[in-house]
């Protein structure tokens, strides 16, 4: 009886001790960063000397700081176009793979590429791609006679990103949602089906509030990245032209690190993660609905 | 009548759908053809007329003689990535099997301390950790780019998810037979658990093969930079290379695209786990 409690204390003790590895860096690489992250908010630092505290004075300049809110209106411009086309786009992709028999894999598979595409060069591979002389503009022009400024007009350069993050993303969002389309039970279409219900009634009446969680998901994951968007504008725009394509997280690394003001553009991140939660928030509170796959 | 209006509906979709995933090949075919055809004929012609590895060579040899040193870059990124990555699966697995197979009080304390942890998007914590890696004497070292990522909450969340479903059973056996920890945990629960492992190890790799903002932000020495910001230095100062440049891209892309096809069943069973 005491050799089990001894046992079992010996356990704990091992447990313990090996899971305080991941407590001693997490207090490391998490905790103290974190510690950092309150003093900057609340004071005036330059990277040298001591911070000095300045009381709310970075929350009231983020809040009256229009170059700050310009940065947030340009990635709502962002997912004006992305989450609309993307959704829709990934949602049709779903529902053909589900219908496809013949060359489901490469088809799955050509999409996925591009997923995989590294964000430094599939920006410079796009830049060229839709450059003024480039192929996309050539082939707009013998078609159709226009040539188009896809990222040195104001009104082009953020759909043009968006355009190209689509690229990227559409195979993965897709295959989220074609996993969720796969595990609809086929019964209940049949069901419908002898009730006399057409196919757009059983796209809004089955699929779409079944579809519900893996929905979620992909606005979750699309929002996420909106707020969190910097390499391609960083490449291909430099955030021009006239700051249309800049972002929160370019503007936060060009105060930090240019303008050497660390506590402003760490209460700017601050904001940023606030706002994406607060949407996240309202989309779940609003369109998440339970649902009961049998 | 219906079952051929069926019929053609489903053709029509398949060539569409094919149609589609050769426009979504397109911007690779493109990038490969540019990086291995003569300046002249990038923007003017589609395919090459004659086949050229003038780029490479540039990119390869000539580029070090400006700064740029990208071999070294490459090993670079490949060393760190690689390092990262045995890192985050050792330290996921030990960590992942005490929280998964011992019983102790604060087990789901730290268990939800991890989940709690993932809510906070990394960006918030980008110019903290830059403060940290200054205090740490560590900024413009591979350090800077290893040190801070050699565990990883999300690595050791889905270890353990994992590891809670095998069997105790193997442990027990393998305690009979006199196994240690160590054994018990890479040699029974690793090689069981594999599509975790592969997983957590890819999606590992292809995050730290493609960071960009931190690696820009701690390291400024041309010859301590990985691939990413060497390339996006390259293309900011010698972007009228337009050849060269798109062989550098070729070369940061492969690694990923290749490990892509050789791991897609564990890509497509990464993505099917996330959506638990």
């Amino acid at each position: 009886m005491s050799k089990r409690k001894g046992l079992a204390k010996k356990e704990a003790r091992k447990g313990f001790g090996i899971s305080s590895i991941y407590l001693i860096y997490a207090a490391i690489f998490w905790g103290y960063p974190f510690v950092w992250l309150f003093i900057l908010l609340f004071s005036k630092w330059r990277f040298v000397g001591s911070p000095q505290f300045v009381g709310f004075r970075n929350i009231t300049r983020v809040l009256t700081d229009p170059l700050f809110w310009k940065t947030v209106t340009n990635v709502f411009r962002f997912m004006m176009y992305y989450i609309p086309l993307v959704l829709i786009g990934a949602l049709l992709f779903a529902i053909a793979l589900n219908k496809i028999k013949f060359g489901k894999t490469f088809i799955a598979l050509s999409f996925l590429l591009a997923n995989v595409s590294s964000g430094v060069a599939y920006s410079i591979m796009f830049s060229n791609i839709f450059s003024v002389n480039g192929p996309v503009n050539k082939a707009l022009n013998t078609l159709f006679g226009i040539t188009i400024p896809w990222f040195t007009s104001p009104q082009w350069a953020m759909f043009s990103i968006a355009l190209i993050v689509i690229w990227k993303f559409i195979g993965y969002y897709g295959l989220i949602l074609y996993a969720g389309l796969t595990a609809i039970p086929k019964s209940l279409y049949e069901a419908a089906e002898l009730d006399g219900a057409g196919s757009l009634t059983k796209f809004f009446k089955i699929t779409l509030p079944l579809l519900n969680p893996s929905i979620i998901m992909v606005l979750v994951l699309a929002i996420t990245l909106a707020f969190g968007i910097f390499t391609e504008p960083y490449m291909i725009t430099g955030g021009g032209p006239m700051r249309s394509t800049l972002t929160p997280m370019m503007h936060m690394i060009t105060t930090a690190f240019q303008r050497m003001d660390p506590t402003y553009a760490a209460t700017m991140a601050v904001f940023v993660a606030m706002i994406s939660f607060g949407m996240i928030w309202v989309i779940r509170k609003t369109m998440e609905r339970e649902v009961d796959l049998v | 009548m219906t079952n051929k209006k069926i019929q053609s509906g489903n053709v029509i979709l398949h060539i569409v759908m094919f149609f589609l995933a050769l426009i979504w090949l397109y911007p690779y075919a493109w990038l490969f053809l540019a990086s291995v055809k003569p300046s002249a004929e990038i923007y003017t012609r589609f395919l090459p007329t004659k086949f050229t590895l003038e780029h490479f060579r540039f990119i390869l040899e000539s580029a070090e003689r400006m700064n740029r040193p990208f071999i070294r870059a490459f090993f670079i990124s490949l060393f760190v990535s690689v390092t990262v990555t045995v890192c985050v699966i050792i330290t996921s697995a030990i960590i992942s099997f005490a929280l998964s197979k011992y019983r102790f009080k604060a087990r789901d304390g730290i268990f939800n301390f991890i989940i709690f942890q993932m809510v906070f998007p990394g960006f918030m914590f980008t110019i903290p950790l830059y403060i940290l890696m200054r205090n740490m004497h560590l900024l413009n070292s591979l350090a800077a780019l290893i040190v801070p990522f050699i565990m990883s909450g999300w690595g050791i969340f889905m270890m353990t998810q994992s590891f809670r479903g095998t069997p105790n059973d193997y442990i027990e056996a393998a305690k009979i037979d006199g196994a240690g920890d160590l054994f018990i945990i890479f040699r029974i629960m690793l090689p069981l658990n594999n599509s975790v492992m592969a997983i957590v190890g890819l999606f590992t790799f292809i995050g730290v093969w493609d960071n960009f903002m931190w690696p820009l932000i701690v390291i400024q020495d041309y010859y301590k930079m990985p691939l990413s910001v060497l390339l996006a230095s390259f293309n900011h100062e010698y972007g009228a290379y337009i050849g060269p440049v798109m062989a550098g891209s070729v070369i940061q892309t492969l690694p990923m695209v290749l490990i892509f096809i050789i791991f897609r069943k564990a890509f497509l069973q990464g993505i099917s786990m996330s959506l638990k």
